[in-house]
């Protein structure tokens, strides 16, 4: 029962959030300049015409009602139609004024379950990276507080944290990508064009996780079981990897919630670098043509995203630590 | 169920949903694994989202429509023969009188979908792209100006007399109006026209996928089945992306790059430049019709203020000094005398005169220009936005995306928005009222708003010359220096279009305005 309990508290807590976010983005998007109905109709048409299809479109009634509106669509799972991009998915550009023939908009729910998958692949892969550089050094670095490990999981989570995304993509892709040829950089033909982008997102997650695992594994170290495990006979691995390791993982945990929920809520300069077509580079594109309801879609989907990934990481910490209650 | 096994569960389905995504090519296939591939062409600029060649005029399109549609001649536009005209769909093109142009067509051609091509097609589309709700500006009039028989199946005769102005003038529009299936047009402008591009070219429309526009190898085109299986078309936002790609072999041709990505690639073993002085001229538009620019004394003020010298220095290799309205591969060419030079002293004439003495009483103005498309649009707006502050106009350079500056692009009833914007303007023929007609006739007025009955007449003047010697005389006699004298833009050079190529492509022709010909294009 305590898991149903759980899940409807916080599933209920977690639509009121949503419906926060989408009731925020949706007034700010209708209050900063940039009329949609002009990009959409293109920059030679007549002001008649902008109002015409801006009143059709009900973009002129109080916005109190455009969200009731919208929120009525988005209830039965129709997040509405791109403002701007057509069916096929093409970002578009300048068009006439009073083009009719423009082809059918794409439906905002196609267009962000098409580039989500896209944007959790990268994230889970840069997530395992992370892990992986960052683990053995926080850990390291942890177990010997002080000492040398723990300097240069310091002076590694500086470097990491200073290097600048953007920079580093590029350069990565140059060493990688154009002088050794190892891998493909540019866009997505299939898996691997996911890995470089994933190093470097790696690369910004990594010092995060390394200065947590470095803080909590050297605070569970001094706790007095770890003393007590070793009167008990248990060997230093034994310690570290059955009893520390366990007991440093929930602050951990938790850190790694909100890096991946941030990574789906659109890794916008990696995505954009690399051209890698995820939510990213939806968004890019989406703020840019001020496609209003595709930028709420993915601001819809992302927070929701963001509440289920963290039930779900509460639930892995009540799993590893009884104690926790949430 | 616990909370143990409800994660176990939840950890397996994740998994195996996972599984499902992972792609198993991967762990056997090389990236760079590499058969017969297509071409991969990485473009600047986004498409319209509508396929119809007569609704847009952007370029980027039009660079696609150079791989899939035919024309009835091209125009190379090389320097040493700017005038050169080759022929493709058309077989000869007669003057009959000065009215009457007569076009022999090319026989056994094909359109994609299977439709033979014939003198009704040239009709229709001739038809058509003068429609007056087209956006695309088509000269040299509107439909009801002139009318087109085809007395036989493969012959074309175009009559002017209606309008008034000479048939010469189709000889240029041939190389600029990609000629479209009589069936399709017959279905209008809603129809399957603005769905997918049908044509006689070399590579067939296969799909748009995302930013990719995917075209295959014509086996069916008349000079032979192209050598490389199909292009692919992709617009990739960002400069250094886009180098990147070529770099690393991912992408075969690249465009617009800017003058340090040039000194960087040409050090680049395995790519090769090419670089071409181009049909497009870079303009600095006033709107004319809104104060302060709706006086030409302003206008003329801010073209004195501007010392175009500092902005070839900035634009290096991707620059080519020029001081006409249109390139100088275009025809009637020629440095105008009259054509605004930097002199601060003749500004300050003109600002008082014009009642504005060092600036006092111009109100606030926009510049408005781009980044990410054109090369250093914002560095040289930077120097023009300083040239004319000297000078005491109140000036405030807004630089946007591309997306956002061409919303705000083009001339709205009333002004269209800020004062002055940066835009180049490209059409792939020599004729010079594609660009002279559609920028300053008050038929037109795509981006200056300008109406001006003296421009008009001067325009019309020209146009309806009877002969190509005496347009060439109206235009350089009468048209050219007036504009200079009124300046309703401010042309700050022409173009030179950089391309980056891997150096295994091999038969890739580039003409001037960035379309490309990749029949006989093969990669080692």
């Amino acid at each position: 029962m305590f898991i149903l309990r759980f899940l409807a508290r916080r599933l209920f807590q977690g639509a009121i959030i949503v419906f926060l976010v989408s009731a925020l983005i949706f007034t700010l998007l209708r209050v900063v300049p940039g009329d949609p109905v002009r990009l959409m109709a293109g920059g030679m048409a007549p002001e008649a015409l902008i109002e015409q299809i801006a009143t059709d479109m009900g973009l002129r009634d109080p916005i109190w009602q455009q969200f009731g509106r919208y929120m009525g669509g988005v209830m039965q799972g129709d997040l509405g139609q791109s403002f701007v991009r057509p069916a096929n998915g093409a970002a578009v550009g300048g068009a006439s004024f009073d083009d009719t023939t423009r082809s059918e908009r794409a439906e905002v729910l196609t267009l962000i379950a098409e580039t989500a998958p896209m944007t959790l692949q990268l994230a889970l892969l840069a997530m395992v990276f992370a892990l992986i550089i960052a683990v053995p050094i926080g850990v390291w670095g942890g177990l010997r507080p002080g000492g040398w490990p723990d300097r240069m999981a310091l002076y590694l989570s500086s470097l990491f944290v200073s290097l600048p995304n953007f920079w580093l993509g590029i350069v990565l892709a140059l060493i990688l990508s154009v002088k050794l040829q190892l891998m493909p950089a540019i866009g997505y033909q299939g898996f691997a064009y996911t890995i470089l982008p994933a190093l470097v997102l790696a690369i910004e997650i990594a010092p995060f996780v390394i200065r947590t695992l470095t803080v909590s594994v050297a605070g569970v170290m001094r706790q007095n079981f770890i003393d007590i495990a070793g009167v008990r006979g248990l060997t230093r691995n034994q310690i570290v990897f059955r009893h520390a390791l366990k007991n440093s993982s929930v602050p951990l945990l938790n850190l790694l919630g909100v890096q991946f929920s941030m990574l789906l809520g659109g890794v916008l300069v990696i995505e954009f670098i690399f051209d890698y077509p995820g939510l990213g580079l939806l968004t890019i594109n989406a703020v840019m043509q001020r496609d209003f309801p595709l930028i709420q879609g993915i601001a819809i989907v992302t927070a929701a995203a963001f509440v289920l990934i963290n039930i779900a990481v509460d639930l892995i910490a009540t799993a590893i630590d009884p104690r926790l209650e949430y | 169920m616990d909370r143990r096994n409800f994660l176990r569960y939840g950890a397996a389905a994740g998994a195996l949903f996972g599984a499902a995504r992972i792609n198993p090519d991967f762990f056997f296939s090389s990236a760079y694994a590499q058969g017969a591939r297509p071409l991969v062409f990485l473009s600047a600029e986004n498409i319209t989202g509508n396929w119809d060649p007569t609704a847009h005029t952007t370029l980027s399109q039009t660079n696609i429509e150079g791989f899939v549609m035919g024309y009835l001649t091209r125009a190379p536009m090389r320097p040493e023969q700017p005038d050169e005209v080759v022929y493709e769909l058309a077989t000869e093109i007669t003057e009959l009188d000065a009215h009457r142009l007569q076009i022999k067509l090319r026989e056994g051609v094909t359109f994609h979908d299977g439709k033979p091509f014939k003198a009704e097609d040239v009709k229709a589309t001739f038809e058509y792209g003068a429609m007056a709700d087209r956006p695309k500006q088509v000269y040299p009039g509107p439909t009801d100006t002139f009318e087109v028989t085809t007395p036989d199946d493969y012959t074309v005769v175009v009559d002017t007399s209606k309008g008034g102005y000479g048939a010469s003038l189709f000889i240029f529009l041939a190389s600029y109006l990609p000629i479209l299936s009589a069936t399709d047009v017959a279905a209008g402008p809603k129809g399957p026209l603005s769905q997918r591009l049908n044509g006689t070219g070399p590579f067939k429309f296969v799909a748009q996928q995302g930013n990719n526009t995917v075209m295959e190898a014509f086996p069916g085109y008349f000079r032979g089945a192209p050598k490389v299986p199909g292009v692919t078309f992709s617009f990739v936002g960002d400069a250094t992306t886009r180098m990147l790609s070529l770099m690393n072999g991912q992408a075969d041709v690249i465009e617009r790059l800017e003058p340090e990505q040039v000194e960087t690639l040409q050090g680049e073993a395995g790519i090769k430049l090419s670089r071409l002085v181009s049909v497009e001229n870079k303009y600095l538009w006033f709107r004319c019709s809104k104060p302060p620019f709706n006086d030409p004394r302003v206008r003329k003020a801010a073209a004195h203020a501007i010392d175009r010298s500092m902005i070839m220095e900035i634009m290096g290799t991707a620059g080519e000094a020029s001081n006409n309205f249109i390139s100088p591969i275009k025809f009637g060419y020629f440095d105008i005398p009259n054509y605004p030079e930097y002199n601060p002293e003749e500004c300050q004439r003109l600002l008082a005169e014009a009642g504005f003495p060092g600036g006092e009483g111009l109100p606030d103005l926009e510049y408005i220009t781009s980044t990410g498309f054109y090369p250093k649009t914002k560095e040289y707006g930077e120097v023009i936005t300083a040239l004319l502050q000297e000078q005491g106009f109140p000036v405030t350079l807004n630089v946007m995306e591309v997306a956002a500056w061409n919303e705000r692009l083009y001339d709205r009833p009333g002004g269209g928005p800020g004062h002055m914007v940066d835009c180049g303007w490209s059409t792939g023929s020599p004729e010079p009222d594609l660009v002279l007609r559609t920028h300053f006739h008050s038929s037109a007025k795509r981006i200056t708003g300008i109406e001006d009955p003296e421009i008009d007449a001067a325009l019309d003047a020209e146009r309806n010359a009877h002969s190509m010697e005496a347009r060439k005389e109206s235009l350089q006699t009468n048209l050219m220096p007036m504009l200079a004298d009124k300046v309703p833009a401010l042309s700050l050079f022409t173009s030179v279009l950089i391309h980056g190529m891997r150096a295994d492509v091999d038969g890739l022709f580039i003409y001037p305005d960035g379309q490309s010909d990749a029949a006989t294009t093969t990669i080692a």
